[in-house]
């Protein structure tokens, strides 16, 4: 049976203390295609994979992964889930061959093409223990068993985290070309935003575990603007500036990046004393750290909150 | 499966070949300088420790290795189920420990029996198979400990105390420590889940760790306990450790000098002859009888009371007793060549394990023999009538006295070196209570009989004792007893101190005691008559259960326990009272919730 959500959460909550990591997260995660999760540290991103995989139990409300309760997850349902996390937790002691065995036994849909595919990335020996490869190497065959279990839900969580610019490449060419992903749903997990634009179709920010916004990450990008403006002497209040996420002021001019607005903000702009105004588009990257860095904790903010 | 095993065995290969290789060293160190199958208990406890170490260190390795959350994460994040990749990874420990300990044992043991006369019976190979199991069981403790919560994981050392506790003998331990083996494995599989923070889901997986988890409870209470006597202690006024006992204590009766306790006891006598027995006893010699064996062995016993060898220092031969032929077996102290056999008088089998004593005499349950040299034969020489137990022997001037459950035995100690025949008791002298009771007997001899004095304060110090009394008994030569003289000892200890160990948990001091005494057989305590508890006590316990049943009613609306477990948590706490209390504060945190003051805003898309 299929689901239409791979992921679906309802008022998911998890507290560690004086702290909820997941704040009544409603998420649902269609099935298809690669959705990245992006979200500061502390975001609960990890905490939410940790749930939704059955390893640590929610404080309230409940979350359902390829339709089956995260806390009831069955050894088959394991075998439909693939994940990969960050550390490349593999035994250091066994040799490549022997946990490739492992894997292949382990998994009744076991695809050695899409194996020898993703492996064929790296310089990775048989007989080599995992104690002995390169981080890269180790992310690369994590990358390989994963994509070769034919998992129908491939969990990334920050998998390129600690990889030098040619490991991340390798790592993302042998996720992006592999065959291995057309059957599978990924989530991506990632701080790396030129990652996730050149693999997501689909964007979910997460921010003091909740949701903050889910779209293509080109709708995203079209969300927030960059206007510049040369105001003389002080600019208008910035509590006043509506959508306002970041401001800046270099060279005498103010540098506002904003959230949903229109041509109207320019009208605002010219009404509070700016001599020219200038919008442009802004990256992905850029976006979503302006987003992102607008609740971010600061003393400013505390002493503001007190 | 079979793949996690194998990686497993191969991670730990050369740990395991270097742990076989270097017992083997010791032990082939040892076995050149001693017999080790004929070592007192204390060596074999102290093997056992460093197998039970050896195990724990693994089990905290291994399993501490994968309790990292992303590790745990990918051992069981598989298509296999949890208890599966924990059999494979425990078999893989407890095969590693087989080649660790148990094949370096069994070597040893092989060449023991080929290649040397000594004795290697059955119960050495028990034995060494319970030294595997001991390390095994410390294997799962140390894995129980990296799994389980913190709060609770320790409580798997339950069943390593109840190993070096346990009064079991023979195929007897055997199966207590198989049993300690199978519920830590059923402890551990319950563990091993994904979720390693929350507690066991169901009825029987609760079982089985909140049993141990309660049994660990009271006796952290009976070491709080033992932690309040150091300081006891230290402070100078433990009635054990104070310069000079309290007057007419139980401390005195331990350390009176036999002359000053006749004359204490007889103090109160109103027998005419008491001023002369007063007079007497401060010049006379008295005789100490007991303590004295408290235990003889038991067939296929798998360790020694004491080693069950003598020398024939003329032949220059030692004679080692086999449990498996019931003879003893000699061999050349000169060459270390087999010297033949020696049965019981002549070639007889003995009918139960015997132990050198010295002074050439030997005794097993119910009877003494003596090793003639000169005749190279070993004779019965005293027997207690209708399989009475042996339980202390000794001298009472020329007499040879043997100490029964029931009654003392005094039969001619000129005889006893001066005939090979099986002697008669000359007198019986019925023990005045029960013997288990007694902290110590002595004897001053009359002109027509005996003079005995009884001190019963042997475990009066704590719920288990009788209520301590000294008994003094004239023993005619004609064979009548009556009692002269009976004073009531002094307590040293207040009734709270004594019975700190009941009042916790009466149910579970029970049980306690029936765990230690299992398949205890010939190894069981003496027989004893325990004080009956005072009002105070009972009031004490009986308040104790009920405010642990209030304390759990008000706990367990604070947990997510469903109703049916909330009711069983409850009735535990009220029949076991504070134990299972603290058990249940400990397996089951309060839950959680989600104050108002934490809910932030909304979500913006």
């Amino acid at each position: 049976m299929t689901h239409e959500y791979v992921v679906e959460t309802d008022a998911l909550t998890k507290r560690y203390g004086r702290k909820l990591a997941l704040d009544h997260l409603d998420l649902r995660i269609p099935r298809g295609r690669i959705h990245a999760i992006v979200g500061a540290n502390g975001a609960g991103k990890s905490t939410l994979f940790r749930i939704l995989l059955g390893f640590l139990p929610p404080t309230a409300g409940s979350a359902r992964i390829l339709g089956r309760d995260s806390q009831r997850l069955t050894p088959e349902d394991r075998g439909r889930i693939g994940f990969v996390n960050e550390e490349h937790t593999l035994p250091g002691w066994m040799r490549v061959n022997a946990v490739a065995d492992m894997h292949r036994r382990q998994y009744p849909r076991w695809n050695e093409d899409a194996f020898r595919d993703v492996l064929g990335h790296y310089h990775v020996l048989p007989e080599q223990k995992i104690g002995q490869l390169s981080r890269g190497e180790r992310a690369g065959f994590n990358l390989a068993l994963a994509l070769a279990q034919g998992p129908e839900l491939l969990v990334l969580d920050e998998p390129t985290l600690g990889l030098d610019v040619v490991a991340k490449r390798a790592f993302l060419e042998s996720l992006m070309y592999s065959n291995a992903t057309d059957d599978c749903t990924v989530i991506y997990c990632s701080h790396q935003m030129e990652e996730i634009e050149r693999v997501a179709d689909n964007l979910v920010i997460l921010e003091r575990g909740r949701l903050m916004h889910m779209s293509a990450p080109d709708e995203f990008c079209a969300r927030v603007t960059h206007w510049v403006a040369d105001i003389p002497f002080k600019g208008p209040d910035p509590r006043s500036v509506p959508g306002l996420l970041q401001l800046q002021r270099l060279d005498g001019l103010h540098h506002y990046l904003v959230l949903d607005q229109d041509e109207d903000f320019a009208e605002f702009l010219r009404a509070s004393g700016a001599r020219s105004v200038q919008s442009m588009p802004v990256s992905l990257d850029r976006a979503v750290n302006g987003f992102l860095a607008k609740n971010h904790a600061s003393p400013d903010a505390q002493r503001a909150h007190a | 499966m079979i793949d996690l095993f194998k990686a497993e065995l191969m991670r730990f290969r050369w740990w395991a070949a270097g742990c076989a290789a270097l017992q083997l060293v010791v032990l082939g160190f040892l076995t050149r300088v001693v017999d080790l199958a004929q070592q007192p208990l204390l060596v074999y406890r102290v093997f056992a420790a460093v197998y039970a170490a050896a195990g724990l260190l693994l089990g905290l390795y291994q399993i501490g290795g994968y309790r990292r959350p992303n590790t745990w994460l990918n051992l069981l994040h598989r298509p296999l189920a949890p208890s599966r990749i924990a059999i494979a990874l425990l078999g893989a420990g407890a095969a590693l420990l087989a080649a660790g300990v148990l094949l370096p044992l069994l070597g040893i043991a092989a060449w023991q029996e080929n290649m040397t006369a000594r004795v290697v019976d059955m119960r050495h190979l028990l034995l060494i198979g319970s030294a595997w199991i001991v390390s095994v069981c410390g294997y799962l403790t140390g894995a129980y400990l990296m799994l389980a919560d913190k709060r609770q994981g320790y409580c798997a050392a339950v069943f390593l105390l109840l190993i070096v506790f346990s009064q079991a003998t023979g195929f007897g331990a055997i199966a207590i420590q198989a049993l300690s083996f199978a519920w830590l494995l059923a402890m551990v599989l319950v563990a091993f889940k994904p979720d390693l923070g929350t507690p066991a889901r169901g009825a029987t997986r609760t079982l089985i760790t909140a049993a141990p988890m309660t049994m660990m409870m009271w006796f952290a209470l009976v070491m709080v306990g033992f932690g309040v006597e150091f300081l006891w202690i230290a402070q100078g006024s433990h009635p054990n450790n104070v310069a000079v006992p309290n007057v007419d204590g139980e401390k005195e009766i331990e350390v009176l000098d036999g002359k000053d306790l006749f004359v204490k006891g007889l103090r109160s006598s109103i027998d005419p002859e008491a001023p002369l027995w007063r007079e007497q006893a401060a010049i006379a010699d008295i005789d100490g009888l007991f303590p004295g064996l408290g235990e003889a062995p038991a067939r296929h016993q798998l360790t020694n009371i004491a080693p069950m060898e003598f020398d024939d220092t003329e032949r220059r031969v030692r004679w080692v007793f086999s449990h498996d032929t019931m003879h003893f077996e000699g061999y050349s102290l000169v060459d270390k060549r087999a010297v033949g056999t020696l049965g019981m008088a002549g070639d007889a089998p003995f009918p139960a394990p015997v132990l050198p004593v010295g002074d050439k005499l030997l005794v097993d349950r119910s009877t003494v023999y003596q090793y003639d040299q000169d005749a190279n034969l070993v004779l019965p020489r005293a027997r207690l009538p209708d399989g009475e137990a042996i339980t202390g022997y000794g001298k009472a001037g020329d007499d040879f006295v043997l100490v029964g459950e029931r009654a003392l035995y005094f039969f001619d100690g000129r005889a006893l070196d001066g005939s090979d025949g099986l002697l008669t008791p000359s007198l019986r002298v019925p023990v005045p209570g029960r013997i288990g009771d007694i902290q110590r007997i002595d004897a001053m001899e009359l002109l027509d009989g005996w003079l005995l004095s009884f001190s019963f304060a042997r475990s009066s110090y704590n719920a288990e004792g009788a209520e301590p009394w000294q008994q003094i008994v004239r023993a005619f030569d004609d064979g009548r007893s009556v009692t002269v003289a009976r004073r009531r000892i002094a307590r040293d200890y207040p009734q709270a101190w004594r019975y700190q160990d009941w009042f916790p948990s009466p149910v579970l001091y029970a049980v306690q005691k029936a765990a230690k005494n299992a398949f205890a057989g010939a190894m069981a305590p003496l027989p004893m008559a325990p004080a009956p508890v005072p009002r105070a006590m009972q009031v004490l316990a009986g308040a104790l259960m009920l405010l642990s049943t209030l304390g759990a009613l008000w706990r367990v609306r604070r947990t997510g326990l469903p109703r049916p477990a909330r009711i069983a948590w409850v009735l535990a706490c009220g029949v076991l009272s504070v134990p299972a209390l603290m058990a249940l504060w400990a397996m089951h945190p309060a839950r959680e919730t989600v104050p108002d003051d934490l809910v932030a805003h909304p979500a913006m898309a």
